[in-house]
C-alpha cells in the first residue's frame, strides 16, 4: 500500500516538473519526505525529467522560458530534498559542484541565472552567489562546497578585469588546480577568457551548460 | 539654417485606436503610481519626495503622483533646436521632422569574410568621414561608428569616441554615460560651443541606477539635452507580451523625463525605445524580429500624443552578411519607424545587430534611407504637378513627355535616384561585370575616402580637445580604471 503511494507521488512529482510547477514541486517533495519515500529516487525522478526537457531544448523543441520553467520547478523540490539527503546521510551523485556569480561591481543577474538554471538542469549542484560578489567570496565558496567548476559573469568592459583579480586570488590560496573556470557575459570574449587564464569561454547559456560539462570530462 | 531631414507628409500609421491608448496610459500611471521605480541616487531621491513624489528610503522605492508625471510631460518642449559645430547642420527635432543616423556597432567586420574584429583608430576616422559625405546621415548617435577601437582603454572609449566624431565630422552628435564620461563630453561640448545630447539610461525592470542619475543632474545643470532611453528584453527584463513591455518601458521612460523636468523645467528631451524580444534559443536580443516594429510604432504613437520627440528601435538586422535577409530587416524596421512618426532613427551601417558596422554597408543603407524619406515626403498635388494643360497640349499618340520642359523640371524629385544601387539592364550588366550593389559602395567609399575632407577643427579647437582627453586620462589613472 505505502509503496503504491509513494509511486503515486513520485509520479506527481514527476508530472509537476514536467508541468513546471514550482509550487506544486516544493508541496510534493514535502509530501514524499513525510510519506517516506526515498529521496534519492525522488531525486533520480527529476534528474530524469530534466534531462528530457534538456533533450528536447537541444533538438529545438523547448525554449528558454520552459528550461527555466523546469530549473525553478526542480530547484523548488530539490531544497526539502537535499535537506532530507544531508539528514538521512545519504550520498547524492551529481555531476559536478559549480559556483557562480556575477563580478564585484556588477549588478547584471539574468544572463547568470540562466547559466545558473541550466548547470542545474544539467545535473550539477550549484551554488548561486548572486551578484556584485567579491573575490574573497568566490574563494570561500569554492573551499565551503569543495567545487569543480567557478563560473564568473561581467557585463561591463569596466568590471571584466575583475576576473583577473578573482583569477589571481585563486593562484594565491593555491586552488587554480582545484578547480575549472568558465567566464562569460557581454564585456567577455574568447580572447580576453584567454588573456586571463580561464578554461573556458561561452557566449550563451546554452552553450555555458556543454562547457562545464566538458570541463570536468563529462562529454 | 539647419539640417532639412526628411518632412513627413502623409498621415502617421497608427496601431492604437483611442481606447487602447487610453489603456496603456492609464496602465503606465498606474505602475508609476502604485509599483513605483526603484532609484539609486539620494539628490534624485529628495528632490522627487520634495515634489510630492512618495519615497521610501530603505528600499529607494519612488512613487508617482498622476498629477505630477502630466505637469513634467507637459514641461518638456514638443519641439527644439540643437546646435553642431557648423550651423546648417543644427537639427530641429520634433514635429513632422525625420532625420537619420548611423547605427553603430561594437566592432567593424571583414567585408570578405564577414568576421567581426576591433577597428583600428586609422578605420574608425575613415569611417566617420565616410559618414560625414553621406547625404542621408543627419546626425552621429552615441558610440558611433564603433564602440571603441584598437588600444583605447574601456574607460576612455566614449570620451575617443566623442572627440573621434567631433574631429571627422561637422554633423551634429550624442553620446552615452558611463563611469562619469559624462564631465568630459560636456566640457568638450561648451569648448565647441556646440549640443552634445547624451543618455540618461533605466536599467529595466523599472529601476534607475546611481550613474544615470547623476548623468542627468549634470546634463540638466548644463543645459545640454538628454536622450531618456530603456533597453529591455521582452521576455527576460520586461514582459513577453508588446502591451506589457510598452507599458514597462513606458513608466521607465517617463520616470526619467520627470526627474529631468524637476531639476530643470523645459530641459530639451528626446525619449527612445530600445526594446528587444530575447532570443529564446540563446537568450541574446532578437535583433530585427517584427515584434520590435510594432513595439516601436506604438510607442511612437504614445510619444507623438504626449508631445515629446522620439526615436524608436534602431533597425538592426539580425544577418551577419551584407545579403537579402539584413536588406529586408532593415528595410520593414526602418520604413515602419518613418511611417509611425520617429524623429530620430538609426539605420545605416550596422551589420549584424549592435556588434558590428561596417561604412560600405552604411552608404548601402543610404539609398534605403532616400528611399524611405522619399515615400514620407508623399506626393504634391497641384495645378502644375496635376498638368492638366501639359496632358491637353501633348493628346494622344504620337504625343510624348519626354522632350517636354515639364518633364526636365520634374523628374528628379518625383523619382528617387539611388547612389549605389544597381538599376542597369541586363546587356549592361552583362557587360560591366555584373556588380552588385555591394561592389558599387565599396568603390564608392574610395572615391569618398579620396575626395571628401570634413571641416577640420581649428588649431584651438583641437588643444582644447586634446586637453579635455588627457584631463580625462588622469581622472580615470587616478581612480585606478587604466
Amino acid at each position: 500500500m505505502e509503496e503504491t503511494m509513494g509511486e503515486e507521488i513520485l509520479k506527481k512529482l514527476e508530472d509537476a516538473a514536467r508541468a513546471y510547477d514550482e509550487v506544486a514541486c516544493a508541496a510534493l517533495a514535502e509530501e514524499a519526505i513525510k510519506t517516506g519515500v526515498d529521496p534519492m529516487k525522488a531525486t533520480n525522478v527529476l534528474t530524469k525529467a530534466m534531462e528530457d526537457i534538456g533533450e528536447a531544448f537541444s533538438r529545438g523543441d523547448l525554449f528558454l522560458p520552459e528550461l527555466i520553467g523546469a530549473g525553478s520547478a526542480m530547484k523548488a523540490a530539490m531544497t526539502p530534498l537535499n535537506e532530507e539527503i544531508a539528514k538521512e546521510g545519504l550520498h547524492k551523485k551529481g555531476i559536478g559542484t559549480a559556483v557562480i556569480g556575477t563580478v564585484l561591481g556588477d549588478i547584471h543577474s539574468i544572463g547568470k541565472d540562466m547559466v545558473s538554471t541550466l548547470l542545474i538542469a544539467t545535473g550539477f549542484t550549484v551554488h548561486d552567489l548572486g551578484i556584485d560578489v567579491k573575490a574573497e567570496q568566490f574563494i570561500a565558496a569554492i573551499k565551503k562546497h569543495d567545487a569543480d567548476i567557478l563560473a564568473m559573469s561581467a557585463l561591463l568592459t569596466t568590471t571584466a578585469k575583475e576576473q583577473q583579480v578573482v583569477m589571481e586570488a585563486l593562484n594565491q590560496e593555491g586552488l587554480r588546480q582545484k578547480v575549472k573556470v568558465m567566464v562569460g557575459g557581454g564585456a567577455i570574449d574568447e580572447s580576453f577568457a584567454k588573456s586571463i587564464g580561464a578554461d573556458g569561454y561561452a557566449a550563451t547559456a546554452p552553450e555555458a551548460s556543454v562547457l562545464a560539462k566538458k570541463l570536468i570530462g563529462e562529454e | 539654417m539647419a539640417m532639412k531631414g526628411f518632412t513627413r507628409r502623409i498621415k502617421p500609421i497608427e496601431i492604437l485606436n483611442d481606447e487602447q491608448f487610453e489603456s496603456i496610459h492609464r496602465g503606465t500611471l498606474d505602475v508609476l503610481e502604485n509599483v513605483g521605480m526603484r532609484i539609486e541616487h539620494k539628490k534624485a531621491l529628495s528632490l522627487l519626495e520634495k515634489n510630492g513624489c512618495h519615497v521610501d528610503h530603505s528600499s529607494r522605492r519612488v512613487k508617482f503622483p498622476p498629477g505630477l508625471v502630466e505637469e513634467c510631460l507637459r514641461k518638456a518642449p514638443s519641439s527644439f533646436r540643437v546646435r553642431a559645430r557648423d550651423s546648417k547642420n543644427d537639427l530641429i527635432i520634433g514635429g513632422n521632422t525625420v532625420y537619420f543616423g548611423p547605427a553603430p556597432g561594437k566592432q567593424t567586420v571583414d567585408i570578405d569574410t564577414w568576421e567581426p574584429r576591433e577597428a583600428t583608430r586609422k578605420e574608425t576616422y575613415d569611417c566617420l568621414t565616410v559618414l560625414d559625405a553621406l547625404p542621408n546621415i543627419h546626425f552621429l548617435p552615441s558610440y558611433t561608428p564603433y564602440f571603441g577601437f584598437e588600444d583605447i582603454p574601456p574607460v576612455m572609449r566614449i570620451p575617443e569616441i566623442c572627440a573621434a566624431k567631433i574631429r571627422n565630422s561637422s554633423k551634429w552628435l550624442f553620446e552615452g554615460h558611463s563611469n562619469d564620461c559624462e564631465v568630459f563630453v560636456i566640457q568638450m561640448a561648451e569648448a565647441l560651443g556646440i549640443d552634445i545630447m547624451e543618455s540618461v539610461l533605466a536599467s529595466p525592470p523599472l529601476t534607475y541606477y546611481g550613474e544615470a542619475m547623476e548623468c542627468a543632474f549634470r546634463l540638466a545643470e548644463a543645459g545640454m539635452p538628454a536622450r531618456v532611453l530603456t533597453g529591455p528584453v521582452s521576455g527576460a527584463t520586461a514582459p513577453a507580451t508588446i502591451a506589457g513591455s510598452v507599458l514597462t518601458a513606458n513608466a521607465e521612460i517617463i520616470a526619467g523625463v520627470v526627474i529631468l523636468q524637476l531639476i530643470r523645467p523645459g530641459l530639451r528631451v528626446e525619449v527612445k525605445d530600445f526594446t528587444f524580444p530575447q532570443n529564446m534559443k540563446t537568450g541574446a536580443p532578437a535583433f530585427a524580429n517584427i515584434g520590435v516594429s510594432l513595439h516601436g510604432v506604438i510607442f511612437n504613437q504614445i510619444w507623438r500624443r504626449y508631445g515629446i520627440p522620439v526615436g524608436m528601435t534602431t533597425a538592426y538586422p539580425n544577418s551577419k552578411v551584407s545579403d537579402s535577409q539584413l536588406g529586408y530587416e532593415k528595410a520593414l524596421i526602418a520604413l515602419n519607424a518613418a511611417l509611425s512618426g520617429v524623429n530620430l532613427q538609426l539605420v545605416q551601417g550596422s551589420v549584424h545587430g549592435e556588434l558590428t558596422h561596417h561604412p560600405v554597408q552604411a552608404i548601402i543603407d543610404d539609398d534605403l534611407v532616400g528611399m524611405v524619406g522619399r515615400f514620407i515626403e508623399g506626393v504634391e498635388i497641384n495645378e502644375e504637378t496635376l498638368a492638366l494643360d501639359l496632358i491637353a497640349e501633348v493628346g494622344p499618340i504620337p504625343g510624348e513627355y519626354l522632350s517636354k520642359a515639364h518633364t526636365r523640371k520634374w523628374w528628379r524629385t518625383e523619382q528617387f535616384l539611388p547612389q549605389v544601387a544597381d538599376v542597369l539592364t541586363y546587356p549592361e550588366w552583362l557587360r560591366t561585370g555584373k556588380k552588385t550593389c555591394l561592389d558599387y559602395a565599396r568603390e564608392k567609399m574610395e572615391e569618398i575616402l579620396a575626395t571628401h575632407k570634413p571641416t577640420p577643427l581649428s588649431p584651438d579647437q583641437e588643444k582644447d580637445i586634446e586637453t579635455i582627453l588627457e584631463d580625462a586620462r588622469k581622472f580615470y589613472k587616478g581612480k585606478g580604471l587604466m
